[in-house]
């Protein structure tokens, strides 16, 4: 048979081989549909079903690699569905091996509802490579890898991609005289179908086991499959979903022009080590000490370390300003070290932080963590005590500031104001240069 | 004392974020993506913003799934990328080579993290360096760029979406965790946002499109997208200039040497490099990536002790950028050679173009290399 959909003859494939039977079917359901054949991409996978794309005549032909070809083919239709005329059909032509090692790409394609058409071609066994069994081969089935009879029992495809929702799961034998009419019925499906057909492998699975083609129907009972269209209930594709959930987006902000700027004092790059614990808000006091900075026209850079965990253990920012920008990241002799849980404490002296300080070194702690000996008696605060658990890291930095006088207060405030809110600045007492009212005003 | 101006664009910002911001400039339309630290930010950032833009940002449930779907994407004419880790890229490997052989855009942003296996998630290290370029069976140059800061990332990423999409062939971005998590000060208003220009297009009225023909030697083929009026015939197979599957034909052999011919016809272009030579110097660091800036810094402190010493970036890791680095040698008869992995592994791919310099090797893994070391092997005898 000939169409605008697919070449004359059987191509390469074995006498009796139920490949050939589904690209008719295919080509048929094509036919019926009128589907222009550039909106039709045959995506292939690896083995003997991969040959097909020499059989295809108007349609794109696109050979992935094996088990991954509904990856692909799920790429190419969300892609047009979303940002093309959403016309394209891809129909993915696979084995039972390339489904049994992508079958997670399945799986995802039928959660997706992604709009691909999926043809599982299962023989029961690899064929291209020597009739090995696959995930697929019957209890007592004959491969060349399981001579006397494979013992486990088959996948059941269909019963996975209905678990994975797929709005359209069809199994059929290859010689069902209505083979193209289901085909039909999945291509035309809005969103992901799959269909898996049962067929002969002349070549290995019939030489080997009592199998014809009267007989399949039966190894498909023994392994207790359904046949026929399991399920047809459209729901919304991914292309509808994403359109209808992004309609309201709002468009990218433009770049944050700051209109405040503030002076600094700074000749040298000054390099800052905030230690502290997870979910205590140092990432953010260390943030907004490099904003303050940034309005102050310094370079800096930050660097955040946690332990794998998220939520639980030491939380350390680096901080480095600078004058100049800035090369070197790390810190190789800190200038000060705020620290203000025991947890950041432990950090520092895991990573030697505290050994690298120096006479010049300004150490701000809690004054109820246990410190080694220091070259410069470091700066004792109650900062828990005073500020809180969730402030102490920002009481740090504000205490560093005023001993250094790096920034101005003002830097600092507004910077405490721009990312905690309006009432924040209650946070400093008036006539205070930079130190937190945590006392006053407790969080 | 300094004044800062009265207004600024200046954000404090990570690589990653420009990483992702880069891309969008340039014309990124898809991304899929499967987080793993450190590179998780630039999917967060894409699925973020590519919706608003018009694009399409996809939640891919590994990195395989991640790559073959913008792989697709791709097929069907959409600028595509995706960001992962050393331990995601492993699993990529295939269908980078299949993107190589099918000559399919695409732009990968790998982000270093410790290694082997899963390594260390929040640590940094330049160990993939090699690996994201000799993951090609048969050889094919891979183009490499390895960015050094944030607004670097911008310029890098663009660059890769710019030979990416020019030659057809995936590009990787290999960036590094300090590189991509470490937030620093941008003037984010004075990046670029012009897109790049897009994969030459299949002429309009070409009646009998072969995917895989060249009208010139050192270019990739035109392209026409999947659903598009060109019928395409795209494999991962040896092919011949019309996709047909070929076994032992002089036609397949010239369609495989094609494909790295393109990228040598184009080498001297995509080399990006910054080099800050010195008359007299006795020594050229040559550095990359996060360690690059270790190496600036501390031969900016050799030469405020008198010393003399050159110093080049490689912004371009693959194709070598061999004319560049031979410039930058001068008469300098040592080369310091800093990367943070434990044997230097770009170390062995310069030697050859050192000319029998004598080569020293400053690495290291589980910490950044310090200035300081830097120096001790720039200032050391010999």
């Amino acid at each position: 048979m000939e169409t605008q959909y697919l070449r004359p003859g059987r191509g390469p494939y074995c006498k009796g081989c139920g490949h050939p039977l589904v690209l008719r079917a295919l080509g048929e359901a094509l036919d019926r549909l009128g589907i222009p054949p550039a909106d039709v991409a045959v995506v292939t996978d690896i083995g003997c079903v991969g040959l097909a794309d020499g059989q295809i005549a108007g349609p794109h032909t696109i050979h992935t690699t094996h088990g991954r070809s509904t990856a692909f083919a799920a790429g190419l239709a969300l892609a047009d569905s979303v940002l093309g005329a959403g016309r394209l059909k891809p129909i993915v032509l696979i084995g039972d091996g390339g489904a049994t090692i992508g079958i997670n790409h399945l799986v995802s394609g039928a959660l997706l509802n992604s709009d691909v058409t999926v043809l599982v071609h299962n023989n029961f066994l690899y064929g291209m490579t020597g009739g090995q069994s696959s995930a697929f081969s019957p209890v007592d089935f004959v491969t060349s890898t399981a001579p006397q009879g494979g013992f486990l029992p088959p996948l059941d495809l269909a019963r996975v991609l209905l678990a994975a929702r797929a709005p359209f799961v069809a199994r059929k034998l290859a010689g069902d005289r209505d083979l193209a009419d289901v085909l039909e019925q999945a291509i035309a499906h809005p969103g992901f179908a799959a269909v898996e057909i049962l067929e002969l492998c002349t070549a290995y699975a019939t030489r080997w086991n009592p199998l014809t083609g009267a007989t399949l129907r039966e190894v498909a009972e023994q392994a207790g499959y359904e046949l026929g269209v399991l399920r047809d209930e459209p729901r919304p594709t991914f292309g509808a979903s994403y359109r209808e959930r992004h309609a309201a987006d709002e468009q990218p902000a433009p770049p944050r022009i700051a209109a405040q700027a503030f002076e600094h004092r700074l000749v040298r790059p000054h390099g800052l080590v905030l230690a502290g614990s997870a979910g205590e808000r140092v990432r953010t006091a260390a943030t907004i000490l490099a904003r303050a900075a940034l309005s102050c026209g310094l370079h800096v850079t930050q660097k955040n370390d946690n332990p794998v965990t998220q939520g639980t253990g030491f939380s350390v920012s680096e901080v480095i300003l600078g004058p100049e920008p800035i090369l070197y990241t790390g810190i190789e002799r800190p200038d000060a070290v705020l620290v203000v849980s025991e947890d950041g404490a432990r950090e520092l002296a895991a990573t030697g932080v505290l050994a690298r300080a120096d006479a010049e070194t300004l150490v701000v702690a809690d004054d109820g963590i246990e410190l080694p000996p220091l070259p410069r008696e470091p700066l004792r605060l109650p900062l828990r005590e005073t500020a809180g658990p969730k402030l102490a890291a920002l009481a740090a930095v504000a205490a560093w500031r005023e001993a250094t006088e790096a920034l101005p207060e003002e830097a600092l405030r507004a910077a405490v104001v721009a990312r905690l809110g309006d009432d924040s600045s209650r946070l400093f007492a008036p006539g205070r240069s930079g130190k937190l009212a945590a006392r006053e005003h407790p969080r | 004392m300094s004044v800062a101006p009265a207004t600024t664009a200046v954000e404090l910002v990570s690589g990653n974020r420009l990483t992702a911001l880069g891309a969008l400039s340039a014309g990124c339309r898809f991304f899929a993506g499967y987080p793993i630290t450190p590179s998780s930010e630039i999917f967060r950032t894409m699925m973020e913003e590519l919706p608003r833009r018009g694009g399409l940002a996809l939640s891919a449930p590994d990195e395989i799934s991640a790559l073959a779907a913008c792989v697709g994407a791709s097929l069907a004419g959409y600028e595509a990328m995706t960001a992962t880790s050393g331990p995601g890229f492993c699993l990529m490997i295939e269908t980078v080579q299949y993107a190589v052989m099918t000559e399919t855009p695409v732009v990968i942003a790998l982000v270093q993290r410790l290694g082997p296996s899963t390594g260390g998630a929040t640590q940094g290290a330049q160990g993939d360096v090699l690996l994201a370029e000799f993951c090609t069976s048969g050889g094919t140059t891979i183009p490499v760029f390895a960015p050094s800061g944030a607004a670097d990332c911008h310029e890098l990423t663009r660059a890769a979406f710019a030979w990416s999409e020019r030659l057809r062939t995936p590009v990787v971005l290999l960036s590094d965790k300090e590189v991509g998590t470490t937030l620093e000060d941008v003037d984010t208003a004075s990046l670029p946002d012009d897109p790049v220009e897009p994969r030459r297009p299949v002429p309009a009225g070409t009646e009998r499109f072969a995917p895989y023909a060249r009208t010139c030697p050192g270019e990739p083929p035109s392209f026409a997208p999947v659903g598009g009026g060109a019928r395409v015939v795209a494999t991962g197979s040896a092919h011949d200039t019309e996709g047909r599957l070929r076994k032992s034909s002089p036609e397949v052999v010239d369609v495989l040497v094609a494909l790295q011919a393109k990228i040598d016809a184009h080498a001297d272009e995509m080399a990006l490099v910054e080099v800050d030579t010195q008359p007299g110097a006795t020594t050229l660091v040559v550095s990359y990536g996060s360690s690059a800036r270790a190496s600036l810094e501390a031969c900016l402190r050799v030469r405020a002790r008198g010393g003399r010493v050159s110093f080049l970036r490689l912004r371009t890791l693959f194709p070598v950028p061999s004319a560049a680095i031979r410039e930058a040698l001068g008469g300098c008869p040592r080369v310091v050679v800093v990367e943070e992995n434990l044997s230097g592994l770009y170390a062995g791919v310069l030697e050859p173009h050192l000319d029998g310099r004598r080569l020293v090797r400053v690495n290291g893994v589980g910490a950044m290399i310090t200035p300081a070391r830097i120096e001790a092997a720039v200032e050391a005898e010999g």
